[in-house]
């Protein structure tokens, strides 16, 4: 059976956070990275995101790991209601995970259904920095990144694979919750001022321990979007990456899809 | 004996999985071996080979999901039965072939479903004993697994708001299936009864009608909470010693074992709740009938569950408020209480483990199982396990000594 933390720690929020499209207009004298990622978000949000989503973990000793699911996520950040379903391998096919969204900043409500057990089951906020599925995103990392929770300034630029970049230093603030990061540092495209890196420093390290790049990215129903993401552990050598397939945005949602009742439809979306 | 299968299992092992095999079907096939510590008797074997191949079958067609799902077994020990049409699993022991899900879903609305024909149910919040969940049949061929047996049924669920729904019939009574009584996966004690005493199963045919339940669920903010209600025919067996059938034989008495299913009528609450960093969980029911060897029970659960890392603690402590009129042992579904279940998995990046403990609040016996599987591909797995029963035989565990086991199972997935 697949263990609980395994889907808690879903790969939807890292896509969301990640997939974090910075906005400033060219010419942008001096900009202020707090109202650039208010901006951003007001003026990126979705309606519905959906995408099925293909993960490979590659170990220290060249071993590898394949997963898949399907993820649907209606709303936004602060509303959004999230269903994933596991589709490979074998053992996990049909695990389904669903969240929702609080008011008030609360954390969401999370439910996981096992084939197994035939009936969804409870499941509470996990530690931050366990394993997501054997992969190296940890349960933070799967978190929606929101700025507010976030001390952040520009740092200056930076060419990151051939594109100029900002830098942009986000130290997490005591309200938003006990982090395992004491700094991030985010590299946003200046052209289109999207993500595509992150530096993660764990508490008291000097470097980086863990980078985040994001690739091969396109525009797709007018939203830019990563198709690739990969995750590097300096400390275990381990990489995992992420290829999203069959994106779409703003596509109307089946009724009921966000539902436990929906959750506890086996064989079901 | 053994050797006879090993030749089959391997080519199902290596041959007839594919990911060329259609999107919708999936399956394993397993090989396990189990060796034994001691025995009970003579006829009891030192080691037991078990080969799985099962296969399933899923399809969307327009907003119905069908499901069809055929399990093929091959054991080396007298558990398993003989090819058999058996589709409720209504006989003594299990049909090398059987039918595990045949079943189809409709949307009456987009809030209700309508499902119908052969599936399993999971019911209740408590892991390791579940009130609500007992009730339902196992299949105790394998008496440290707790393997459901799917039913006939037809099931509405629906959901209103917060508030969610499930009506259930199950038409056709399908019962626990017991292992070969008075051997070593069911030795009986009962007192009054010389050594050397063989207790004959007689196949006493489970009454045709089944049972009906409703079960309301309703979420508000960090609570889940739920009741239930049931009437009908349970489908563990009350065993009818019938000593006045006796019959001296060379080898000792033979005392013929009957079976009759009593009528119960039952009422619970479930609620979870999150609290801090545990889940906490708990179940109440009362279970009402009139037969003498049964009587009623007022069962509770109550377990509790914490992640660390990787890895997750959950401790369950489940009861029952009325000492039944037989012991305990002879209810199955009520057999272990009460109880304090304990249990430790975790996953790890090669596959995980995990240890449970049960330990018997009334005589002081309980079992120790342990298992470590790891994942030689994404496809392949290898598990090793161990069973310890230990502690007074004359409780539900400590009576499983001669069953204390280890093995060793490779399984393929598709």
């Amino acid at each position: 059976m697949l263990d609980n933390r395994l889907i808690r720690k879903s790969l939807l929020g890292p896509f969301l956070t990640l997939s974090i499209l910075l906005f400033c207009e060219s010419g942008f004298a001096a900009p202020d990275a707090r109202a650039l990622l208010k901006e951003s978000e007001s003026r990126h949000r979705t309606k519905t995101q959906q995408y099925a989503g293909e993960l490979t973990v590659v170990n220290r000793e060249g071993k590898i790991r394949r997963k898949g699911w399907k993820s649907f996520r209606e709303g936004y950040a602060g509303d959004a209601r999230n269903l994933i379903r596991f589709t490979d391998p074998p053992e996990v096919k049909g695990v389904g995970f669903l969240s929702l969204s609080r008011s008030g900043g609360q954390n969401p409500d999370q439910w996981l259904y096992l084939p197994s057990m035939k009936r969804e089951r409870r499941i509470a906020a996990q530690d931050r920095d366990a394993s997501f599925v054997g992969t190296d995103f940890n349960y933070e990392d799967m978190e929606e990144f929101d700025h507010e929770k976030y001390k952040v300034a520009l740092q200056g630029e930076q060419t990151v694979e051939g594109y100029p970049c900002h830098t942009i230093s986000a130290i997490p603030l005591e309200k938003g919750g006990k982090s395992i990061y004491e700094k991030k540092i985010l590299y946003l495209r200046k052209d289109i001022l999207y993500l595509i890196r992150e530096d993660l420093y764990r508490k008291g390290d000097k470097e980086p321990t863990k980078r985040l790049i994001l690739s091969d990215i396109q525009n797709i129903d007018g939203h830019w979007v990563a198709r690739k993401m990969e995750m590097s552990d300096m400390r275990k050598g381990s990489r995992t990456t992420v290829l999203l397939k069959e994106i779409a945005f703003d596509k109307p949602q089946t009724a009921n899809r966000f539902t436990l009742q929906n959750l506890n439809r086996e064989g079901g979306d | 004996m053994i050797g006879r299968y090993l030749p089959v299992c391997s080519f199902l092992l290596f041959v007839i999985p594919s990911s060329a095999l259609a999107q919708g079907i999936s399956g394993y096939v397993e090989a396990k071996g189990f060796a034994f510590a001691e025995r009970s008797n003579s006829r009891d074997p030192w080691g037991i080979g078990w080969g799985t191949l099962s296969t399933k079958w899923e399809e969307k067609v327009c907003e119905a999901q069908l499901t069809a799902s055929v399990r093929g077994e091959w054991l080396t020990s007298d558990e398993q039965g003989p090819l058999a049409f058996d589709p409720a699993d209504r006989r003594i022991r299990r049909s090398p072939v059987s039918m595990q899900d045949l079943w189809a879903r409709f949307p009456i609305s987009p809030s209700l479903d309508l499902q119908l024909g052969r599936f399993q149910l999971g019911w209740g919040k408590t892991d390791g004993y579940s009130p609500a969940d007992a009730f339902l049949p196992r299949d105790l061929t394998d008496p440290f697994s707790d393997e459901k047996i799917p039913l006939w049924a037809i099931r509405l669920s629906g959901e209103a708001r917060a508030l969610r729904y499930e009506a259930v019939v199950c038409p056709v009574t399908t019962p626990w299936r017991l292992p070969v009584l008075g051997q070593r996966n069911a030795p009986l004690e009962v007192d009054g009864v010389p050594e050397g005493t063989v207790f004959t199963e007689v196949d006493t045919p489970p009454p045709w009608t089944g049972f009906a339940a409703l079960r309301l669920l309703a979420t508000y903010g960090e609570w889940d909470l739920g009741a239930w209600g049931r009437f009908g025919v349970r489908p563990a067996p009350l065993l009818e010693f019938r000593f006045d059938q006796a019959t001296a034989t060379p080898s000792g008495l033979s005392v013929p074992v009957e079976r009759h299913y009593a009528r119960e009528e039952g009422v619970g609450v479930e609620l979870s709740r999150i609290v801090g960093s545990w889940i906490v969980r708990g179940e109440t029911a009362a279970l009402f009938s009139r037969d003498r060897d049964l009587g009623n029970a007022l069962i509770g659960a109550l377990s509790v569950e914490k992640g660390f890392g990787d890895g997750t603690l959950l401790v369950t402590l489940a009861g029952n408020a009325i000492t039944p009129p037989v012991d305990e042992q002879l209810l199955f579904d009520r057999a272990i209480l009460p109880a304090l279940i304990t249990a430790w998995n975790r996953t790890e990046e090669w596959g995980g483990w995990k240890l449970v403990w049960t330990a018997g609040l009334k005589r002081g016996d309980g079992l120790l199982k342990g298992e470590i599987a790891y994942n030689l591909t994404d496809l392949w797995k290898l598990t090793l396990g161990g069973e310890l029963p230990y502690g007074s035989e004359r409780g539900p565990f400590g009576a499983l000594h001669a069953a204390r086991r280890m093995h060793l199972a490779l399984r393929r997935s598709w």
